[in-house]
């Protein structure tokens, strides 16, 4: 147990302060804020102690035994890393944003409970060992991720929680089934680069060949695959942070993540190619890509349309992977963290643009470059970054999956990632357009100034400060992707180890 | 060190359009705007030969460097932008938005200034999508409806030039396994990615049929933007094309020809649709679209003679300069339609200033035009091409008499509109105007002193009979058409052809398509009673979802649901 107890501390800082939070009452606001600040800020430095610690070379381990022969089991490897530092760093953002955004509303320690609640199940299963432990952190951020999205308690609201419930639930059964199956046919082995299942490739195949595709029923319903995806673009009701947190922080990305270590660290890129899953996995994830954007496109509703171009760009992630070979894999993986800053930037900006001026719809952002100009500028940085383009996030991994596809010799590949660029293009460019070259010739209506008078910037600090935080890093870790400790250096780290890499310099 | 001076050049701009963007009130900062081309022209200037600079942690790697090619478009490129910027300064003075329009202006200058720079595919890429997306901000920036469309077609084919750009450059530098440009250009682009990469840069340098967004974009926007426009951006494509297509030893015959067929097709559509327009700016725009067809040519025939393609590439660079110094100075003429000067002096220097630039394109001997014409078809003399190619030179020579013809066209309808200034002279305006009209006669005088190595001119390549007798055929033929159609209606294509075209096309598509929907189902009819139970039943569920809202029953639940979970691990 060797540095397990930094694991513990890690799923701790915000389960701790979750549950405290749960029993404060509604008025003590500034205990609330500094337990959840307190907690997000704990959870960073700790995640940057093990992110050292992994950089040095150190093993970390944590096993406690459920039943005979299973083990609830912690570990951290370079991949993990990868998620758990993005949800970390992107909580924190969240925890601010999500105390301007709900300032002054009723019912917050119940929504801030839930919401450590959240984080501290994405980060079990960031750092999950083996699927056992991954299944029942993945159930608890179902479960806990519902109060969420109908913390309005609206109609509309409960009608999106009963339809996540509905499809995240019977996901997650599908999903039990798939894993106890595995684990009495292979026992519950650790996740292991390169997989554990090549010994039963003779014998199981087609056993192999159902159980992958009931996993990726289980997963694909959270990371949103067509045709299983009906549940995010209605779940946008949810308010704005609870949107940042599916759609980049946690839930989505635990349904990628969890197609990642299966085909990754279970079946292992060779078997999964042999038994030819990976082709399977690529034509729905390019299906679900065109099929995203051409859903986004028709929509008017700004957040409506953010959310299914989350359906479309989680599925560059399941893309990547599913072209196994090592480009492919690092535009994959690389996309986890690209996707996520991206989005939430987006959708910030949405929040801001509905708390600030009342705005929900892309018809009514006209001029709006003028009255908010950095949440405006922070709103371009994230659509141009989806369209991938340079010095953005969205390039770097557009440029990795278009060689990677070209390294897989499916060229074709290349022809979705083209089509799928002009039509982000269509969708994310009128509403920048409108905001900076529109004119609008009445007034705003401000409904935050109304009731919390008037504000220093352009918005309240806690709603400004996280989207250009996050802008700015999307520009960062575009713009230096070069470094080490980019996302991408961090990423090629991870497949060099499974990989040969070529190297595609100067 | 030399990484700082070659990144100053983009950045510069860059940070005062940051600047301007968070302070749009501050006139001084306004008055730095046309000087953000400087560090470009420095370098162009004073740059060592060789200077060049890795930047490892900058995107996947980024090299920049100066070599002789891209010093001529960077002259060119910084001139033309400090020329056109101080033209603006004055131009736009009394706009309300004309911090808006720097702001785009200084961000497609980066772009413009970096990808000359760049010698990776994603610098170049990176810069290349920054000028293209800034400019169009320059083309809507009058907000009329005519500037809108131009501004949607313009949005359409660039992203389109993007993506497609993008994928060429995927595929190359694949095949590569490297991703700098010389090694790109040096693997031989083949098949899919060769194609890419001539549609996604002939998108920008005008070529047909991808060239309508041209004379929709140049009439709609701002003069100095025009004059940018078509001066330095589009040369962003050819410049692409130098860059990248297998222009080496082996040539390639099929592009070669293809490209000579598309530029000689340019070279004269160009001047056909041209001279039944009747905006001085929509002629001009033809104009550039003729002479982008000549420079493809040359650069067709590069890949045609690959003996002779170290002396075609600096003919089509010295033409690229000579081109885009003069088109600059004639849409430049095209906004000094109200500085009609009063007295005899200042009348003389106004016609010189507009005539130069004119007789330039046409080719008149001793001017830019006639030393660059002279050097595009020198190696062509000898019985080099077979087939039809081997009338190339004849048919590049009569393009001239197109060219004047044209010209004469936009002079005549430019000179309908003359007036007199009213408010006295406009300086600034008068010396960006002039400085660039002069050029076309600086410009051999200089080729000849400080000639590249690559291309051994003398002054006898400044005269020729070659260059007289098609400006003598244009002058004649436009006499008699002027003759002929004096008073009657001219014959008109509408501005933009093709573009005019695909609308159509589009609108129609549309129609036909809602024509054939079918009308939506009828809501269906449930028994009063069904609906009763229906809502009942649904009213149920939400009050019982309200209470699971409340956190002791989800709380509960919760560690119910966990401990059924984990005493199903047990069982199983």
């Amino acid at each position: 147990m060797d540095g397990g107890w930094l694991l513990l501390a890690i799923l701790f800082s915000s389960l701790g302060p979750g549950i405290a939070i749960f029993f404060l009452p509604e008025h003590r606001q500034g205990l609330r804020t500094a337990l959840n600040l307190g907690g997000a800020g704990t959870k960073l430095a700790l995640v940057g102690v093990l992110l050292a610690g992994v950089l040095r070379g150190d093993e970390y381990h944590f096993s406690l035994p459920l039943m005979p022969g299973i083990d609830l089991v912690l570990a951290a490897d370079a991949l993990s890393l990868l998620f758990a530092s993005l949800s970390a760093v992107l909580w924190f953002v969240t925890t601010v944003y999500a105390i301007g955004y709900l300032e002054g509303s009723p019912r917050r320690s119940r929504f801030f409970g839930f919401f450590s609640l959240c984080v501290s199940a994405t980060v079990g299963i960031a750092l999950s060992g083996n699927l056992i432990t991954f299944l029942i952190f993945y159930e608890i951020l179902t479960l806990a991720t519902w109060p969420l999205v109908v913390h309005r308690g609206t109609p509309a609201a409960l009608r999106a929680g009963r339809l996540y419930l509905g499809y995240t639930l019977t996901s997650g059964l599908v999903l039990f089934t798939a894993i106890v199956w595995l684990t009495l046919l292979a026992g519950a082995e650790g996740f292991t680069p390169g997989g554990y299942l090549e010994g039963l490739a003779e014998t199981h195949a087609v056993t192999l060949q159902v159980l992958f595709v009931l996993l990726m029923v289980g997963f694909g319903v959270k990371a949103a695959l067509v045709p299983l995806h009906s549940w995010l673009p209605i779940a946008m009701v949810a308010p704005a942070p609870v949107s940042a947190l599916l759609h980049a922080v946690a839930v989505v990305k635990a349904g990628a993540f969890g197609i990642i270590r299966v085909v990754n660290d279970v079946y292992g890129a060779e078997l999964a190619i042999e038994l030819g899953l990976t082709a399977g996995l690529l034509v729905i994830a390019a299906v679900t890509i065109i099929y995203g954007s051409i859903q986004a496109l028709r929509t008017d509703d700004l957040k409506q349309r953010l959310a299914f171009s989350t359906v479309s760009q989680v599925s560059y992630i399941i893309l990547g992977v599913a072209l196994a070979g090592p480009l492919g894999v690092i535009g994959g993986l690389v996309h986890l963290v690209h996707q996520g800053i991206t989005k939430i930037t987006l959708f910030f900006c949405a929040g801001n643009f509905a708390e600030t001026l009342g705005i929900h719809r892309i018809s009514e952002l006209d001029g709006v470059g003028r009255r908010m100009p950095l949440t405006m500028l922070a709103f371009t940085a994230g659509a141009l970054g989806m369209i991938g383009l340079p010095p953005l996030a969205g390039f770097v991994t557009k440029w990795h999956l278009g060689l990677g596809a070209l390294e897989a010799g499916m060229p074709w590949i290349l022809g979705v990632l083209v089509l799928s660029s002009l039509l982000n293009a269509a969708y994310f460019l009128p509403p920048v357009i409108r905001g900076w070259l529109g004119e609008r010739r009445e007034p705003w209506h401000e409904p935050l100034q109304a009731h919390a008078g008037p504000t220093r910037f352009e918005t309240h600090w806690m709603l400004l400060f996280p989207v250009v935080f996050t802008a700015a890093l999307g520009l960062l870790v575009g713009l230096y992707a070069g470094l080490g400790l980019s996302p991408l250096g961090w990423v090629s780290l991870i497949v060099q180890r499974d990989y040969a890499l070529p190297e595609f310099g100067l | 060190m030399s990484g700082a001076a070659l990144l100053a050049v983009p950045l510069v701009p860059l940070l005062l359009a940051v600047f301007i963007g968070l302070r749009p009130g501050r006139a001084r900062l306004n008055r730095l705007v046309p000087w953000a081309a400087l560090p470009g022209l420095a370098l162009a200037a004073l740059a060592p030969p060789g200077l060049e600079a890795t930047l490892s942690g900058l995107l996947m790697g980024t090299h920049l460097a100066v070599d002789p090619t891209g010093r001529a478009f960077l002259g060119l490129t910084a001139g033309l932008w400090l020329a056109a910027g101080l033209f603006a300064l004055s131009d736009r003075r009394d706009d309300p938005r004309r911090h808006r329009f720097y702001v785009f202006w200084l961000l497609a200058l980066a772009g413009n200034l970096g990808l000359i720079l760049a010698q990776d595919a994603i610098a170049f890429y990176l810069f290349f999508s920054l000028m293209s997306l800034s400019a169009y901000g320059l083309v809507i920036h009058s907000g009329k409806p005519e500037a809108w469309r131009a501004g949607r077609v313009y949005l359409i084919l660039a992203v389109l030039g993007e993506v497609l750009l993008f994928a060429g450059l995927v595929l190359a530098v694949h095949a590569a396994g490297q991703s700098s440009l010389a090694a790109v250009a040096a693997a031989r682009p083949e098949g899919w990615a060769l194609v890419l990469l001539v549609l996604g840069l002939g998108i920008k340098a005008g070529m047909l049929p991808l060239h309508f967004w041209l004379p929709l974009a140049h009439p709609a926007a701002p003069v100095p933007a025009s004059a940018v426009l078509s001066g330095a951006m589009i040369k962003a494509g050819l410049l692409g094309w130098m860059r990248l297509l297998p222009i080496d030893a082996a040539g390639h015959a099929v592009l070669g020809e293809a490209l000579v067929l598309l530029g000689l097709a340019a070279a004269f559509l160009g001047v056909l649709v041209g001279v039944l327009q009747v905006r001085p700016k929509t002629l001009l725009a033809y104009s550039s679209i003729s002479q982008m067809g000549l420079m493809t040519t040359g650069i067709g025939l590069a890949l045609l003679l690959p003996e002779a393609r170290g002396w075609l590439l600096a003919a089509v660079t010295l033409y690229a300069v000579h081109h885009g110094l003069a088109k600059g100075a004639l849409f430049l003429t095209a906004g000094m339609q109200r500085q009609w000067p009063v007295t005899r002096p200042a009348r003389t220097a106004f016609a010189l200033f507009t005539l130069l630039p004119a007789l330039a394109l046409a080719g008149l001997p001793f001017t830019s035009g006639a030393l660059a014409k002279n050097a595009l078809k020198e190696p062509l003399a000898a019985e080099a091409l077979s087939g039809w190619l081997a009338h190339t030179e004849w048919l590049l020579t009569l393009a001239a008499a197109g060219t004047t013809v044209l010209l004469l066209r936009f002079l005549w309808r430019w000179r309908a509109d003359l007036e007199t200034a009213a408010d006295g002279l406009d300086r600034p305006r008068w010396w960006a105007w002039g400085g660039l009209s002069l050029m076309a006669l600086l410009l051999p005088l200089a080729t000849l002193l400080a000639g590249p190595t690559a291309l051994p001119l003398s002054v006898h390549d400044l005269y020729g009979s070659s260059l007289l007798w098609p400006v003598m055929l244009g002058l004649g033929l436009a006499l008699l058409a002027w003759r002929g159609v004096r008073d009657r209606e001219t014959p008109r294509v509408p501005e933009g052809d093709l573009a005019v075209l695909a609308e159509a096309a589009w609108d129609g598509a549309r129609r036909t398509r809602r024509r054939l929907a079918l009308p939506g189902p009828w809501p269906p009819r449930i028994p009063a009673r069904m609906r009763a139970l229906r809502l009942g039943a649904r009213r149920r569920l939400e009050a019982a979802e309200r209470m699971l809202t409340r956190w002791e029953t989800i709380g509960l639940l919760f560690s119910a649901a966990m401990l059924g979970l984990y005493l199903t691990l047990l069982a199983g």
